[in-house]
């Protein structure tokens, strides 16, 4: 994904949300060869379109992309199969269910920090009560305040031992 | 003593007897010796002087006499040896009494000597017995001392541990579902970017 020239925009977080618009943009373009079978003499116009997703428009503006142009249509195509095939991919988990404008602001955070295609999959994992887990295909990194609680057992502890130890000045 | 006497008297009467024996003897020798006819006097002489002398009456009270004589005899001796059968008997006792006596003190020495022995053995024994388990019981209780300190201190790391653990699940069941995820963004981002590099080149080298 070097080379890549389109831009893929914030809406567009996870290997599912690709694949939703692949699919999407498939049935646009059969859809638009079935229209110009139909009618053959006559130019397809973007209001002969049906509706798209907001993703979907999100992804033709961010990139200029007509989706009544076949060259278009084709090029949004590839460039979905090249993220399907290519694209970095992150897990990450949060304790509870996290909304779009966040889930926007940590993808926004991977685009301009990591990778520009990052994908994103988010999951749900209530046990770690707060921060995140992130997990690559090679790591897996654990943010959670479970895992900073397990790493500073050995202070609780002496912090438990100290209060034992030390007597009351009520 | 009284033994002697019986036999000095025995003697004596042996000796009467035989010379009494001697006496007709020599009697008789002198009758076959004489002629016939002074030997006949005398014997005539003789038996009448005899039974003139020695009658019926007085041969009776010899008799008498003699028997009185050998009966006193007889009961002095009987008492001389009934009073020496007692002494005997009474020194044999006594001399039995000692030998006894002695015998079984030296018995019941030796037996008190093997008894005191074999009960300093035993008492030696019992000791080393003691002190063989004194020492093996100071052994187990130093063992035990230790053994109940390790127990005890696994036990309270374990505690620790588990407390550890039930302090961090109580907190975390506690404010978990109080902390909103838009408040733990900021917390979340400077965590990313802490941690920027290592995800930059995670990604990379997997990609």
């Amino acid at each position: 994904m070097e080379h890549e020239t389109y831009v893929l925009p914030l809406q567009i977080v996870g290997k599912g949300d690709v694949l939703k618009l692949k699919r999407e943009l498939v049935a646009l373009d059969e859809y638009v060869e079935q229209l110009k079978m139909r009618q053959a003499d006559t130019a397809i116009e973007p209001h002969n379109l049906p509706k798209t997703s907001s993703s979907l428009n999100e992804l033709s503006s961010a990139n200029h992309l007509k989706w009544h142009i076949d060259k278009d249509r084709t090029a949004g195509i590839d460039f979905l199969n090249r993220l399907i095939e290519h694209a970095p991919l992150v897990h990450i988990s949060f304790a509870s269910e996290p909304t779009n404008a966040f889930m926007r602001k940590i993808d926004k955070w991977f685009r301009d920090n990591i990778d520009p295609y990052v994908l994103i999959n988010v999951g749900l994992e209530p046990s770690i009560a707060a921060g995140f887990t992130l997990q690559t295909d090679n790591k897996y990194h654990d943010f959670s305040l479970r895992e900073h609680f397990l790493n500073r057992k050995v202070l609780l502890m002496k912090s438990i031992k100290g209060n034992d130890h030390t007597p009351e000045t009520t | 003593m009284t033994i002697w006497w019986l036999i000095v008297i025995l003697v004596t009467l042996g000796a009467i007897g035989i010379a009494f024996v001697w006496l007709i003897a020599k009697l008789s020798q002198l009758h076959q010796a004489e002629p016939k006819q002074g030997v006949e006097r005398l014997l005539d002489a003789v038996n009448s002087d005899v039974e003139h002398i020695f009658n019926e009456d007085f041969r009776e009270e010899l008799r008498n006499r003699g028997r009185l004589h050998f009966e006193k005899i007889i009961g002095e001796n009987a008492m001389f040896l009934q009073q020496d059968l007692r002494l005997t008997t009474s020194q044999l006792n006594e001399y039995m009494k000692q030998e006894l006596s002695s015998t079984l003190r030296q018995e019941f020495s030796k037996y008190e000597e093997s008894i005191t022995d074999a009960k300093q053995l035993a008492i030696d024994s019992i000791e080393k017995t003691k002190q063989t388990i004194e020492e093996q019981r100071s052994l187990l209780s130093e063992q035990l001392t230790k053994e109940v300190a390790a127990e005890k201190q696994r036990l309270i790391e374990r505690f620790e541990q588990n407390m550890a653990d039930i302090i961090n699940h109580y907190v975390l069941e506690a404010i978990g579902k109080q902390i909103d995820l838009n408040d733990q963004l900021e917390y979340i981002l400077s965590e990313l970017e802490a941690n920027k590099q290592a995800i930059k080149e995670d990604i990379n080298h997997g990609a």
